[in-house]
């Protein structure tokens, strides 16, 4: 077969191959009228989930469906919405992807869940949040005022500028990252994965992070009103602030597996516990 | 057709059905014939550096580790070896993660309240693992594993613990758990058994700790933490299965 | 006169292993390893035999790999994807169902790799700024200048690194075309441009080529 031949069919089954992908692929959208708080549940196995806001009283979700191998099933009860995509006979990863994309009322109480990801991202949001994934990655960014509750297997997750918040996340392996994240309280735990917290802890709030053999790292600027305790059963242990010193700490003194004491007006408590990971608190401007 | 017309049309014909206007004017221009002949000669080369380089022998290493990792290489005519605790195969269903997870938090519970009631007894550490299972067994490079300047850890056993028996179970539950994994996610599988070995890890270092310092309120926690998140590693492959 | 394009080089012939499998399990340990159809050691792989996998990764390995490196011009990155152009290619081998060839699907998957990465980078697949040179300019330089025929006076070394020195637009399209043998439309799909647009950019690339290896073979003649 001379080259012209092979290339005539490598290419017709290649166009052929494009041609029912896109025609496998369904876009579909969906409106629903909501008249109070809305609450919004996504479920997918696999697919990237998007949420943004948009109009009050409105909630719009427009889901690309890879193939006909997946089905989404959708309902409404009074201001609840469910979306909910699962496979057919013969859907896979590839197959069976669902991406949705949501803008609901701002103060809208989320829920979202996908297995393999890739992903997860809310944004501008001030309702409740519950994220839920595996492998996906998880992305929330200027959500304020609300309950966040997250959770990965080893999906890394981010947070940015989430203030006045009840946070709660927790993955096993995946990294953790927040970004000007504070409320009354934050609470952050990984068995492996490593949290890095870069912000002020804002006032009065509760924080704690724990992991297991994850490294523990927060930059923090001047002006930072803190009390500080930090312990790890067997890494190591290091402040590069200077801190005052407090009367009653909450781990027992011991070079190298523990600091505290306090800055500023000690307004927000901050405990970082490990058990075998490093912990620093670094200068957010002194950055190496 | 002049030179400016088989420049102009060159990108179009050069590669496709011949040109019989342009064929006449190749034929009577040796300029534009050289720069065909040229622009060709350098597309016929081209075609020969396809298969130019050969890799190093470390990118099929690289690649057998991995797949060997993800479980898509199977080890041929290997008998899977079966816990000796065993008394007989029992069948499961999914469902059986749902009271696993429970009992998980429960049974966590329960062995940290009566660490911290009891004084150390000698030989009682319970592991919920045996050699045997592949799964549950630290891996030598775990750092909390690593020899540590304390009191020497006591040597694991796989004992009952009798006033605990369902510690015991998760061997059992945690075999079964990556072969439903395997079975209905087999894509996932790595993913698991990555955090299944680092919570058990995190299980078996708290539970050390907690022993050496049964009235230590963090340790308590520590294992509280660990066991919660085996509880959610169950819940994930609950949803998976689902 | 115009020649007809040259015969693209014939693949290896799938059904001898061309180079001793690495000791394996099963048949292909013989130490005159036995010849394996490409067919055959599929349904193995489905099966999950290391051997088989080994047969397919070495069947292909050179042309995944030169894919990659042509691309990126860094060793180091061209093993990291056509690793991951394997790996990809094996976690999905249960699913291929025979209905296009092999090759076909590995090359295919290999191009999305390397793309992907060329897309995370930010690097340009087809350069604007390169389409910006009009046809009068291009024109002016194919008249302008000496010519004298480039064959037999260059060697595949010199190639190679004329093609490394590309802008990365033309180098894409070129690579695409005239080493892995795309067409126009599926490149234009790949990359996300116009038909017209590959064909141009294909065009100015072996022009400029054209004039690189003028240049290297005048330098090597102390011109």
């Amino acid at each position: 077969m001379d080259r012209m031949q092979r290339t005539t069919i490598a290419g017709l089954a290649i166009v052929a191959c494009v041609a029912i992908v896109a025609a496998a692929e369904t876009k579909k959208e969906f409106r629903f009228s909501v008249n109070g708080r809305a609450n919004v549940s996504v479920d997918t196995p696999y697919g990237t989930v998007t949420v943004k806001p948009g109009v009050a009283n409105q909630v719009l979700v427009t889901a690309i469906l890879a193939s006909d191998r997946v089905e989404l099933d959708n309902g409404q009860k009074g201001n609840r919405i469910e979306l909910e995509s699962h496979l057919l006979k013969g859907g896979d990863e590839q197959s069976g992807r669902v991406d949705y994309e949501l803008t609901v009322p701002p103060d809208t109480t989320v829920s979202l869940r996908s297995t393999a990801g890739p992903s997860l991202s809310v944004e501008r949001l001030r309702g409740d949040l519950r994220l839920e994934g595996a492998t996906a990655k998880v992305d929330v960014r200027n959500c304020s005022y609300g309950h966040v509750h997250i959770r990965t297997m080893n999906g890394p997750i981010t947070l940015t500028q989430v203030k006045n918040a009840h946070v709660e996340v927790t993955s096993i392996s995946g990294d953790i990252h927040l970004n000007s994240v504070d409320g009354q309280l934050v609470q952050v735990g990984t068995t492996s994965g490593r949290i890095f917290y870069d912000g002020d802890f804002g006032l009065a709030g509760d924080y704690t992070f724990t992991t297991h053999s994850g490294d523990i790292e927060a930059l923090i600027p001047g002006g930072t009103s803190a009390d500080f305790n930090a312990h790890s059963v067997q890494g190591h242990v290091q402040s590069d602030i200077s801190l005052s010193p407090k009367e009653h700490p909450m781990f027992p003194a011991e070079l190298g597996r523990s600091f505290f004491g306090t800055m500023g007006k000690a307004a927000s408590e901050v405990v970082f516990k490990s058990f075998s990971g490093r912990i620093r608190l670094k200068h957010a401007d002194k950055t190496n | 057709m002049n030179c400016t017309d088989v420049r102009r049309v060159l990108p179009e014909v050069m590669d496709s059905a011949q040109d019989t206007e342009f064929q006449a004017h190749l034929k009577s221009c040796p300029h534009c014939s050289e720069l065909v002949a040229d622009l060709e000669w350098i597309a016929s080369e081209a075609r020969l550096l396809a298969e130019a380089d050969e890799p190093p022998a470390r990118v099929w290493v690289r690649i057998a580790a991995e797949l060997k990792a993800e479980g898509l290489i199977h080890e041929a005519e290997v008998p899977r070896l079966r816990p000796v605790l065993v008394p007989q195969r029992r069948r499961w269903s999914a469902w059986w993660l749902v009271p696993v997870a429970a009992a998980l938090l429960a049974a966590g519970s329960y062995v940290i309240n009566r660490r911290a009631e009891q004084p150390v007894a000698s030989n009682t550490v319970s592991k919920p693992e045996t050699p045997q299972v592949a799964v549950a067994t630290p891996p030598a490079n775990q750092p909390a594993s690593q020899p540590v300047p304390k009191p020497a850890r006591k040597a694991s056993s796989p004992q009952v613990v009798s006033d605990v028996p369902s510690i015991e179970a998760d061997t059992l539950d945690d075999q079964q758990l990556m072969q439903e994994v395997s079975t209905r996610a087999p894509h996932m599988r790595a993913s698991y058994e990555n955090d299944l070995r680092s919570v058990n890890a995190y299980i078996r270092d708290a539970e050390a700790y907690l022993q050496q310092h049964p009235g230590d309120e963090e340790a308590r926690q520590h294992l509280m933490d660990a066991y919660e998140q085996k509880a959610f590693l169950y819940q994930m492959a609950l949803q998976q299965a689902q | 006169m115009g020649s007809v394009r040259p015969q693209r080089v014939q693949r290896k012939d799938f059904d001898a292993a061309s180079e001793p499998v690495a000791a394996g399990k099963g048949d292909l340990t013989d130490p005159k390893p036995k010849s394996i159809s490409e067919a055959e050691a599929i349904e193995r792989a489905k099966q999950g035999d290391e051997a088989a996998f080994e047969v397919l990764y070495h069947l292909h390995k050179r042309r995944v790999y030169s894919l990659c490196l042509r691309m990126l011009s860094n060793p180091t990155q061209a093993e990291d994807l056509a690793q991951e152009a394997f790996l990809q290619l094996f976690r999905k081998i249960g699913t291929f169902r025979g209905e296009s060839a092999f090759s076909t699907w590995l090359h295919r998957m290999t191009v999305n790799v390397v793309l992907m990465h060329l897309r995370k980078k930010g690097l340009p697949l087809v350069s604007l700024e390169e389409t910006i040179e009009t046809d009068e300019e291009t024109q002016k330089k194919e008249l302008g200048g000496e010519d004298v025929k480039l064959t037999g006076s260059i060697d595949r070394l010199q190639l190679q690194r004329a093609i490394e020195k590309l802008p990365p637009g033309y180098k894409t399209v070129f690579i695409l075309h005239d080493i892995e043998g795309f067409e126009h439309n599926e490149i234009a799909e790949m990359v996300g441009c116009s038909i017209g647009n590959s064909k141009s950019q294909l065009h100015k690339a072996r022009l400029k080529l054209r004039d690189a290896l003028k240049f290297m073979r005048a330098e090597k003649a102390g011109t």
